[in-house]
């Protein structure tokens, strides 16, 4: 049976033709669509983890202070915000990033010792620590990394600590970390009567009244009642926060270059393919093949190498993902699930790498004069 | 009176701003189904005269109509070529990484690319040019005269009015010149196709119903 001929084959053989070249620039691209798949899939990962922080406790809304890069407000606003009739309970807290020995950091929250953050944890051993003690909870991951247990003793930035429950968390942002009372770590901190945020529980919707018209009734509610605050829904500041924000912007910083050196990778490889086939143009020029065919077939080869890349590089990412979550250090935070929705924004993403690569080669080919095109060596 | 198929009027053509004068005022008018070849020395222009009837290259000044159209104007060159035209060169020009089959669908993906039959119509033209044994070879596994004979059956691709050869056996041997030349001619009477040849070879030129004669861009009286 007689072949027909498609564009799509005719594509096909024109990458196949350079080999080496085409697999050297798949790679290129993979290699770059892979670090957006592991970095944009752990900066989401990481979100999902302050989520299921405050869904693991039931927080509604966290109060922070207005501007972002100030952190701290008075703990006295806790008592204002609980006496409020939309609130069940608030608790304060402070969290920060401590270096715990040369080679471990971790998160380390203050919290006290009435917080119904508690019931989100499971004590795995010993007892919960007691306000204006020197005593610590450590996650089991991060009991696990500093090799310490209930009764001995670590020391955080000078001072001694006793150990008193190891405890297993709803996210890994809690079993990666220490919890201590507010007071001590409002000293270690030298943020006496701050903190960091307020978590709020709300008392449940009255009948007839919908959960997101309550949720901005209480929000309104407390931001009446503490000028110059913002109450957050938890969602909103699981996705909102500097730390969420950090690693977004990481990710999408690294991921950026990565893509524009992918991006380079295809761009020269369709200039030097159009350039060696300048007299192929022409031939199709005179065959009758419009400028915009022409355009077409170069932009296809572009975006084939770019959703091979694509393909490719979500293999490596799906990879390095599966290695973070196996690894003790992250696997709290990564997930071993892959979300189609990161898939199909990194296939977008490199057919549309293929497609910025492919414009400029694409336009120079269609550009060519047939005559002039014919007569190339 | 037969209407003219192709007719140059007045036509110009030069380059490096008017420094190099390729044409210098040519008149031509080739009907309907008439073989015509066009001779000269090197350099001459009988080349840039084919571009310019072939709609490959403008003229600086003057026009070329198809069918009393001017081309360029009601209709576009790219148009004119993939519905209106076939060309054979004496370099083949044949895609390397496309089999013969493959190679005479490429006119074919230009005017119909949605098409189904082009296999179809690809396997029918090779036949006719004597290549049903060498449809799946490429380009380098056929001989000289096998990868002229599927240029001519590309050329046919898109069924033209007017075939334009430059110097279609310049690169054969004199049996395949002689074979080549057969098939040309027996295509024009065949299909009553009007054949534009330019060339060197006097045998040829004397095949042909008209024979015009370029020099210094002119058309010799």
């Amino acid at each position: 049976m007689a072949a027909q001929l498609s564009f799509i084959g005719f594509v096909r053989k024109n990458l196949w033709r350079r080999r080496l070249r085409t697999l050297l620039t798949l790679c290129g691209i993979g290699m770059a669509i892979g670090a957006f798949v592991g970095l944009v899939g752990f900066s989401n990962a990481f979100e999902q983890s302050w989520l299921r922080l405050y869904t693991s406790s039931g927080t509604d809304i966290a109060i922070i202070q207005q501007t972002f890069l100030n952190t701290s407000l008075p703990e006295s606003a806790t008592a204002k915000v609980a006496a409020l009739p939309t609130v069940a309970q608030a608790t304060p807290m402070i969290y920060n990033v401590m270096d715990l020995t040369p080679e471990v950091n971790a998160l380390v929250y203050g919290w006290k010792a009435d917080s119904y953050e508690f019931e989100s944890l499971q004590l795995l051993s010993g007892r919960p620590f007691h306000d204006g003690q020197s005593e610590v909870m450590l996650g089991e991951l991060l009991s696990g990394s500093l090799h310490k247990k209930t009764g001995d003793t670590l020391e955080i930035q000078g001072s001694p600590f006793k150990v008193v429950a190891i405890y297993h968390g709803g996210s890994a942002l809690e079993t990666g970390a220490v919890i201590m009372p507010l007071d001590q770590l409002q000293q270690l901190s030298s943020l006496q009567g701050k903190v960091s945020t307020i978590h709020v529980r709300l008392r449940p919707a009255p009948a007839g009244e919908a959960p997101d018209e309550y949720l901005k009734r209480a929000q309104a509610q407390i931001e009446a009642a503490l000028p110059g605050l913002r109450a957050v829904p938890a969602a909103e500041r699981a996705g909102n926060n500097q730390f969420v924000r950090l690693a977004h912007a990481s990710a999408w910083g690294t991921s950026s270059i990565a893509l524009l050196i992918g991006i380079l990778g295809i761009a020269n490889t369709m200039a030097m393919s159009v350039f060696e086939r300048t007299r192929e143009i022409g031939i199709l020029r005179a065959l009758g093949w419009k400028r915009g065919q022409i355009m077409i077939l170069i932009q296809l080869e572009a975006s084939v190498l770019g959703l091979g890349g694509g393909f490719l590089g979500i293999a490596v990412g799906w990879g390095a993902l599966q290695l973070l979550a196996a690894l003790p250090q992250t696997a709290g935070i990564v997930s071993a699930t892959f979300p189609m929705a990161l898939v199909a924004e990194a296939l977008g993403i490199s057919i549309l790498a293929g497609l910025i690569a492919g414009a400029i080669p694409a336009w120079r080919g269609a550009q060519l004069s047939p005559v002039e095109a014919l007569r190339h060596d | 009176m037969t209407s003219p198929a192709l007719e140059a009027r007045n036509l110009f053509k030069s380059y490096d701003e008017g420094q190099i004068e390729a044409l210098r005022g040519v008149d031509l008018s080739i009907v309907t189904g008439e073989y015509v070849a066009i001779t000269g020395p090197s350099g001459s222009g009988k080349s840039t005269l084919l571009h310019m009837l072939g709609g490959l290259d403008s003229p600086t000044t003057g026009e070329v109509r198809f069918r009393n159209v001017i081309l360029g104007s009601a209709i576009d060159l790219d148009t004119y070529r993939s519905r209106n035209v076939g060309f054979i060169f004496q370099a083949f020009h044949l895609m390397p990484t496309l089999r013969a089959i493959e190679n005479v669908q490429v006119p074919m993906l230009a005017l119909k690319p949605c098409s189904f039959d082009r296999a179809a119509r690809a396997r029918d033209l090779l036949k006719e040019m004597g290549l049903e044994n060498r449809m799946e070879q490429y380009p380098n596994q056929l001989s000289a005269g096998e990868r002229q004979r599927v240029a001519i059956a590309r050329a046919l691709a898109n069924n033209p009015d007017i075939l334009l050869a430059d110097e279609p056996t310049g690169n054969l041997d004199s049996v395949n010149s002689g074979k080549i030349m057969e098939i040309l001619i027996g295509i024009q009477q065949k299909r009553g196709m009007t054949l534009i040849v330019v060339t060197h070879e006097n045998e040829i030129a004397h095949a042909a119903a008209r024979q015009v004669r370029i020099r210094d861009g002119k058309v010799e009286a």
